[in-house]
């Protein structure tokens, strides 16, 4: 059994503001890690650039810090290369809904076993308070002073869209609620996508603690059931309050499913001192 | 009577989606099933139907490493094909055609020593069901006009459309012996040529498919690419491979991905690679440096094609070497093989993978399509390539592993790589520069450290694995200078000034990082003159050497209409250097 303390990262300062939202995406996802007795020298959390995507280095597992936005393709590889192995992928919203949405879309459709955990602030904080994909329309920021123009892109009717097949939200305010999420996401066989409300204390002063506390509502408190595509979308727009919870999940076989040179065992768990190519080098002749 | 040839070079010529390039690398397949060396290269444009292709076949009883010499047979599937191509034509040449153009061409072969073939192609094909199998009579035409053997030809058809239905097999054979036995009924034989025992261990292969064989052999696991011509090709046959070697092969939805998908799986443990062109490897560059700074080993194939910007996508260049070795922000180390032929293609590709891996950093294998996709017979034996993976730690290894340091600072520069799984040896690989845990660090000293231990990692690689090619007498006073694929075409050169006694040192670099840098300057300073050849229009090798050595290569030869170098040019470029002392 994996212990919290087993996760804890002692040397490692986190460097997150006072207050930040990503405080409680890191205990809730220590948390999942326990209760899904993933064991660390098994698990490989992979994250992009920007604030959130220092978590690598406050938990002890292996981790792999990728480029901004390229988390999920670097993902898909370790997964490729060794799909024994407990992926996890957190990343902002700059990071997955920007710069590396197009990644996003396709490991969503190719159906990837692993969990997407995206830290979702609707604003770039790293680099001081630009506008994000996210951000609401006629929000001012610094790269946006007359009022954000476009509107904002709507993750869970993306991932619907694209294919994902655990698809939910969460709120940073409410640590066992987003734990309890992040484990189903890990136990789904599938590409899980949990979009995380987490506000920015620094450069957010709309979507807050207090304007996500009033807001949110939790799906499972109702009689929704995350069954239905259609119904999912429909819920996907709702936006006077705001339904956290599972939207949606399917089972489909994953990526690595289909494969039947990962039948047997790992390709990183497969030979390669000795491969005999007479036979295809002898179509040349 | 028929001429008794040592050397023919056929021309194929047609539209785009006629089957030319199969039809073509059948007769290329012939020459080499009879014990001949056999040089390809074809030429055409982006596009799909229409336009015009060439592929042209010489074929030699001696090694070749080039097309060198007139056209001695022309296979025009059009009327385009004789008008384009009857100023290449040797004397004494044929051209086969299709009977229908009878009329229009007469007058054009009438003035000239050429003999006309015209074979009902269209007509006949069209009997049997599709036009598409003018190839085949045409091929069928080309083996009996030199005297060749039916059964060496329908051996081919037969393993080249064995997957295909049986009907389709038959009407290709019928097709053949239909075009053989036309000529033999109606013209007398202009050629002939020897048929010869094949040569074990040689093979007729492409640069693309050169390090398709070797990255094999070599043991890679997967391959992510986007396609891009010319290298796409790769793509297509690691594909088709894929479930016979038990490697993944992945179509991603861009460059970037498919770069950051081989740095996730090399991570993990796996030997992983990618192949692009320019446009693409462009997309690649900040991963490239993740790769350097996070001491991830991985293979890109940069196969060019003429730039910049989208460029022309089916035409050769060599314009990207300065690119691919300064590509990305920062200072970190890689590896730049560039090899000459499709035999080099694989013995380096082999050893790159190796060197990679043995210095923990990524490596480019330039390429270019001239290389990429032209067919060579080339000499291949697999016995001594060993699988060498450097620091990679086993389970058993890292079972008693303490207080690991995935970055530590060795006297090599080299640090034991865990791999996720293995108990002991959790850390971040990381894109943030980080001291020897892996742990982010802004720290200067730290930073320096790590600066000079990714550094050193280069001076493990034997130097005897990169040092360049040298032809001709050492005392010869004229040095020539090459890289990559022009090294054929320069070695065909030499052949014609050999003939003529002018003495020449041939250079041909494979490798700009690590540089032989001692071993160049000694060739230049030993020359009293010297003369490089590149296929691009600032003489990048030139630079780059002077930066090495200080020394600047006097002559320059270059050639950037997206074409390779041809014999003719390279003979004249180089006598008149020589004529000049």
């Amino acid at each position: 059994m994996v212990e919290l303390s087993q996760l804890h990262e002692p040397t490692h300062t986190i460097t997150w503001c006072p207050g930040c939202g990503n405080f409680s995406i890191l205990a809730a996802l220590k948390k999942a890690i326990v209760d899904c007795n993933l064991e660390p020298h098994n698990t490989v959390i992979v994250s992009g650039i920007g604030c959130g995507g220092k978590i690598p280095h406050f938990i002890k597992t292996y981790g792999f810090e990728s480029l901004h936005g390229r988390a999920l393709a670097a993902a898909s590889g370790i997964k490729l290369a060794n799909h024994k192995l407990e992926v996890i992928v957190v990343g902002g919203d700059g990071d997955g809904y920007g710069i590396g949405a197009n990644h996003f879309i396709h490991a969503s459709r190719r159906n990837y076993d692993m969990t997407y955990i995206v830290q979702n602030n609707q604003i770039y904080g790293l680099t001081t308070g630009q506008a994000s994909p996210t951000s609401e329309k006629s929000m001012k920021t610094k790269s946006t002073p007359f009022g954000v123009i476009e509107q904002p892109i709507n993750p869970i009717a993306l991932a619907l869209a694209a294919g994902a097949t655990f698809i939910a939200r969460g709120f940073s305010g409410d640590l066992t609620h987003l734990s309890n999420l992040i484990s189903q996401g890990i136990k789904h066989k599938g590409f899980a996508f949990i979009d995380v409300f987490q506000p920015c204390v620094i450069w957010n002063h709309i979507n807050t603690f207090e304007y996500f506390r009033k807001k949110c509502y939790k799906l499972e408190q109702t009689d929704y059931k995350p069954n239905d595509k259609f119904e999912a979308f429909r819920k996907a727009f709702e936006t006077d309050k705001l339904p956290i919870g599972v939207f949606y999940q399917e089972q489909r076989p994953t990526y690595e499913d289909e494969l039947p040179q990962l039948s047997t065992s790992p390709l990183v768990k497969q030979p390669i001192d000795n491969i005999d190519i007479q036979k295809t080098l002898e179509k040349y002749l | 009577m028929s001429t008794k040839l040592e050397n023919i070079v056929v021309k194929f010529g047609g539209e785009a989606g006629e089957g030319l390039m199969t039809a073509g690398f059948i007769a290329a397949k012939y020459f080499q099933r009879t014990g001949l060396f056999v040089f390809a290269e074809n030429d055409y444009p982006s596009l799909i139907r229409g336009g015009h292709n060439t592929f042209t076949v010489r074929a030699n009883t001696e090694k070749i490493y080039a097309l060198d010499g007139k056209v001695d047979i022309l296979i025009a599937l059009d009327k385009r094909s004789v008008l384009e191509h009857i100023n290449e034509l040797s004397a004494n040449s044929v051209v086969i055609f299709d009977k229908k153009l009878e009329g229009e061409l007469s007058q054009i072969f009438t003035n000239k020593n050429i003999y006309p073939v015209p074979v009902p192609l269209t007509q006949h094909s069209a009997e049997l069901g599709d036009l598409i199998y003018s190839n085949q009579i045409a091929i069928g035409s080309l083996i009996g006009l030199i005297g060749g053997k039916l059964e060496i030809l329908s051996t081919i058809l037969k393993e080249k459309f064995s997957s295909k239905k049986e009907e389709i097999l038959e009407k290709n054979l019928a097709a053949a012996t239909f075009g053989y036995d036309f000529v033999k009924m109606h013209f007398k034989e202009p050629f002939e040529l020897p048929i010869k025992e094949q040569k074990k261990n040689y093979y007729l292969l492409d640069g693309n498919d050169a390090v398709c064989l070797a990255s094999i052999k070599a043991g890679v696991k997967l391959v992510a690419e986007y396609p891009m011509s010319p290298s796409s090709s790769i793509l297509h046959w690691m594909a088709a491979h894929s479930q016979d070697y038990g490697i993944v092969v992945k179509q991603t939805e861009d460059e970037i991905a498919a770069i950051n998908y081989v740095l996730g799986a090399a991570y993990a443990g796996v030997r992983a690679m990618t192949a692009t062109s320019g446009g693409g490897f462009s997309l690649m560059t900040e991963a490239l440096g993740n790769a350097g700074l996070a001491e991830i080993p991985c293979v890109i194939v940069e196969v060019q094609r003429a730039g910049p910007s989208t460029g022309l996508p089916t035409y050769t260049d060599q314009a990207d070497l300065l690119f691919v070795i300064n590509a990305s922000q920062g200072e970190f180390p890689r590896i730049v093989c560039m090899p000459g032929d499709p035999a080099e293609a694989f013995y380096e590709t082999f050893n790159v993978w190796n060197m990679a891996e043995l210095v923990q950093t990524p490596a480019i294998i330039l390429l270019d399509k001239y290389l990429g996709e032209s067919f060579q017979t080339v000499e291949i034996k697999t016995d001594n390539l060993v699988v060498k993976r450097g620091l990679l730690q086993t389970d058993q290894e890292m079972e008693n592993a303490k207080q690991f340091l995935r970055h530590k600072i060795t006297p090599s520069g080299i640090s034991p790589r865990s791999i996720p799984g293995q108990k002991n040896g959790l850390y971040v690989a990381s894109s943030y520069e980080h001291d020897e845990s892996g742990y982010s660090s802004e720290d200067p000293l730290n930073r320096v450290m790590q600066i000079d231990k990714r550094a050193r990692k280069l001076s493990a690689i034997n130097p005897q694995l990169y040092q360049p090619v040298f032809f001709g007498p050492a005392t010869a006073p004229l040095l020539v200078v090459s890289w990559g694929s022009s090294k054929g075409v320069i070695l065909e050169a030499l052949k014609h000034l050999n003939r003529q006694n002018i003495p020449i040192r041939y250079m041909h670099i494979k490798y700009a990082i690590p540089f032989a840098t001692d071993t160049v300057k000694e060739a230049l300073v030993s020359a009293s003159k010297s003369i490089i050849f590149e296929g691009n229009s600032t003489a990048q090798m030139r630079s780059y050497i002077r930066q090495k050595t200080g020394i600047l290569i006097e002559n320059v030869c270059l050639k950037y209409d997206a074409r390779p170098f041809q014999v003719e040019q390279v003979v004249n470029e180089i006598k008149k250097l020589y004529q000049s002392q």
